[in-house]
């Protein structure tokens, strides 16, 4: 008997995995390859033959830069004001902003597509290697037949340019990618004995005033800074100064060749410089313990004077911030040092449609002909609901209680901010697309928020612009795919080693070489073929 | 009692469709488990078949054979992180059972209840807090920077000097003290509760003939009290020692890039390799399935080891 049972039980769990073997065993029969695929052209081809479904409904899966679609912030609304404006009905999943990409990830993994949203944001790192794998839509052809491209709004062409792979576009940037300028306080600078007319030019100058405030610093650090090497590009954004030049990533040389940069000679000298950045106290020392929102914090706690952070919106977030808290908000943005030359501008994140998506070109037309319309659509994504978010209705807005309470009344027809809807400590200062790096503007008159950006933030984001380059070209391919994490994971260990002292230049160079080398030749003759 | 055991076997002699009849109500409270181990443990065996292919993601899912696990041999990190596994589990088990008997041994020689029921509440608290809010709190408290308070104290203490602070979380060199340290603050507490029921289950006839012979505390606990928890020990041991491969959420909160050489693990590394950008899923199914091999040859060893010591299996 308990023979017979078993038996039973092992054909019942032998049946199981052939028929769930059999189940996704047709993906990969027609997918057995990475080639990349073209669904949308290879659709428009079909086009004649095979009459797509109209969409019934759009999801669409977004970050927490989206701020609007947060239900704490309105995200209701936010959803409503949009079917309104597409005329069908939409489901925006939010998933939480630290783990996105791990539910991106996941979400493409599965076999299933019915699970997978019709349009996703993603970061420039995944846009590239989700493209290659053929699972995000060519929208080459629907870009250059679009209203949009026609309507001669587009401000920035050059980002579709460089947007392009192999040629082909997969995706839609509303907004320049922006970088990070490096903010000084100007007390801090007083304290130090410094004016706005000798603010540090070269390298030289700039550790000497790291050295005067890391004597100011009740932390004993002048500025802070969540890792040395981010993850995504350009990796050296938050610590430009100690770079210059050094990328820590594979690039192309003006020959046409590509390079590891982690092993160019820049790269030591760069080594060294965070290592002396660590050492002498400029650089706060718990680099790798630290995330992003610890760095604001400390910086906000006047605990250092200097900190890397985004050009634009962030310049009068960072001010706000500080005066919510009483302590002095000034703010001054630094010109890049000699050395370093330019900040580096990342690429921008990209809309893209998912293969998913049952009629790509009906997506396409009705979500980007409303985030770009240069009228309501492009406010609701760039300001939000109006007289949720933002008003041109006369009225006061408080923000704050008790002795932090602040009151401003606004006159009929001035457009303003309203009061956060979670906190209520400040005003909202824009949804997801920010106007001063928007590539397509509003139509003549549209605008409706035009006057009401901060001036910090305007002249941080045009003394961004005025000194920065774009990050260097990304690609992907099998090789890179395969073996990229674990080479990338190995450069940011040994940066953070050297730094805190535990490994010498030398010896990270030649772990590196000895753990990576094998990986990065892969990745290189892959690159170089 | 002839007519009971007759009465039994009748029972298992009907053939199986009458037994299950018999029986019907008791398979029937069986099925929510049976489906639940069925979808949950069972059905996502099957993936276990994509450690042969390469899937970055649902459209790409290539055939690779054994590609796969020569290239995870083949990986430098993960063998760091599989004998950082079997390090930080092994040492972590070993201290947190010998801090929980000495505790409880602690604990069982308090006369005053209210005070004793007091101290194990308060050392039982940490088991509930979650390793977030663990994490979160110990990265405060020592804190590289002049503000963490046990750098404070040693500085205040004289015990080091300013600029000198200790990198407790930052360091190859410290970080697995301050791991274990940790850890033993967090789960002692609640490993004390086995021992103690040991503890009060030892007759107190020992202990009062122990004493009129002459005995003093100390013969009385080495020659009463270690003996008789020594079987408990052994099977606490063992019965964790099988658990040894599931080390993640611990180490996920309190690594960073600095110390990964001696806190990478082998949950740590399949994370890493599923959710970095350019994750394989075949990749990190192979390590997660290696995983699974050494965690089932533990459980077996185990229970050979619980045989041979309690006289029964752990399975």
């Amino acid at each position: 008997m308990r023979k017979t049972f078993k038996k039973l039980l092992a054909m019942a769990l032998a049946a199981t995995m052939v028929v769930s073997m059999a189940a996704c065993g047709g993906d990969e029969g027609t997918t057995g390859n990475a080639t990349p695929t073209t669904p949308a052209t290879s659709g428009s081809e079909n086009a004649g033959t095979t009459e797509k479904k109209d969409l019934d409904k759009l999801t669409i899966m977004v970050d927490g830069t989206v701020q609007f679609a947060n239900p704490a912030h309105g995200g209701k609304q936010f959803e409503a004001e949009l079917e309104k404006l597409m005329g069908i009905d939409v489901e925006i999943i939010m998933p939480d902003h630290s783990s996105y990409y791990s539910t991106v990830s996941q979400t493409f993994a599965n076999p299933d597509k019915s699970y997978w949203p019709d349009i996703v944001l993603m970061g420039s790192t995944y846009y590239v290697q989700y493209a290659q794998n053929g699972i995000l839509v060519d929208v080459t052809d629907m870009w250059n037949n679009s209203e949009i491209k026609a309507s001669g709004r587009v401000t920035n062409p050059q980002i579709f340019e460089d947007s392009m792979i192999n040629g082909r576009l997969y995706g839609i940037a509303p907004a320049r990618g922006n970088g990070c300028v490096t903010y000084v306080k100007k007390t801090w600078l007083e304290r130090a004995g410094y004016s706005l007319n000798d603010l540090p030019k070269t390298y030289a100058e700039y550790t000497e005033m790291l050295d005067a405030f890391a004597q100011l610093s009740p932390e004993g650090y002048a500025l802070t800074s969540s890792g040395l090497v981010n993850l995504e590009a350009p990796y050296t954004n938050y610590l430009p100064e100690f770079f210059w030049n050094a990328y820590p990533d594979f690039y192309q040389t003006e020959s046409g060749e590509w390079v590891d940069g982690f092993t160019q000679p820049e790269m030591y000298d760069a080594l060294e410089r965070l290592a002396d950045g660590v050492a002498n106290g400029w650089i706060d020392p718990e680099f790798s313990t630290n995330q992003t929102s610890d760095c604001r914090n400390k910086f906000y706690a006047d605990k250092c004077g200097v900190f890397t952070y985004w050009a634009g919106t962030w310049a009068s977030n960072l001010e706000e911030n500080l005066a919510l808290i009483g302590s002095p908000s000034e703010l001054v943005a630094l010109e890049p040092i000699a050395e370093l030359g330019n900040y580096i501008e990342r690429y921008a994140p990209m809309w893209v449609i998912t293969s998913a998506c049952e009629n790509p070109e009906q997506a396409f037309d009705l979500f980007f002909g409303t985030m770009l319309d240069g009228a309501e659509g492009q406010s609701l994504w760039t300001y939000g609901v109006e007289d949720l978010h933002w008003s041109t209705k006369g009225e006061t807005i408080t923000t704050g209680t008790g002795r932090k309470a602040k009151s401003i009344t606004y006159a009929d027809g001035e457009f303003h901010f309203r009061a956060d809807l979670e906190t209520g400590v400040s005003l909202y200062n824009k949804n997801h697309i920010d106007p001063m790096l928007a590539v397509v503007a509003m139509a003549d008159g549209k605008d409706v928020g035009v006057n009401a950006i901060e001036e910090s933030a305007v002249n941080s984001a045009n003394l961004f612009y005025a000194n920065s380059v774009s990050a260097p070209k990304m690609v992907s391919n099998d090789a890179m795919y395969k073996y990229y994490s674990t080479v990338m994971a190995a450069r940011i260990m040994l940066v953070e080693l050297v730094a805190s002292g535990e490994y010498s230049i030398e010896d990270a160079m030649a772990r590196y070489q000895n753990e990576q080398g094998a990986n990065v030749k892969a990745i290189l003759d892959s690159l170089n073929k | 009692m002839e007519k009971a055991k007759k009465k039994k076997n009748a029972v298992s002699n009907k053939p199986l469709s009458a037994r299950l009849y018999t029986y019907r109500w008791f398979y029937l409270m069986f099925v929510p488990v049976l489906v639940f181990l069925f979808v949950f443990n069972f059905w996502p065996l099957a993936g276990l078949r994509y450690m042969f292919y390469s899937y970055p993601d649902a459209d790409n899912i290539v055939w690779v054979g054994m590609e796969n696990f020569k290239r995870l041999f083949g990986e430098k990190m993960f063998w760091t992180s599989f004998v950082n596994t079997l390090e930080l589990s092994l040492v972590k088990l070993l201290l947190n059972t010998f801090m929980a008997v000495i505790i409880s041994l602690l604990l069982n020689e308090m006369v005053n209840v209210i005070f004793k029921k007091v101290t194990q509440t308060i050392i039982y608290l940490p088991h509930f807090m979650s390793w977030v809010v663990t994490a979160s709190v110990f990265t405060l408290i020592l804190s590289y920077s002049n503000a963490g308070l046990v750098n404070s104290v040693l500085e205040n203490l004289g015990i080091i000097v300013d600029g000198e602070e200790i990198k407790f979380l930052e360091s190859t060199e410290w970080w697995r003290f301050t791991y274990y340290l940790i850890n033993i603050w967090k789960d002692t507490g609640w490993g004390t509760i086995i021992f103690l029921a040991t503890l009060s289950g030892i007759s107190p006839e020992l202990y009062e003939a122990a004493q009129i012979d002459g005995a003093n505390r100390w013969q009385r606990m080495r020659w009463i009290t270690f003996p008789s928890l020594a079987n408990t020990i052994i099977t606490v041991l063992i019965l964790n020692l099988a658990k040894i491969m599931n080390l993640f959420e611990s180490v996920f909160v309190l690594t960073n890039n600095q110390v990964t050489d001696v806190s990478q693990v082998l949950q740590t590394y399949v994370y890493d390799m599923t959710f970095g950008s350019g994750a394989d899923y075949g990749f990190s199914t192979a390590v997660g399935f290696f995983r699974s091999v050494v965690g089932c040859l533990l459980v077996i060893v185990c229970n050979y080891a619980s045989k041979k010591v309690r006289g029964r299996g752990i399975v």
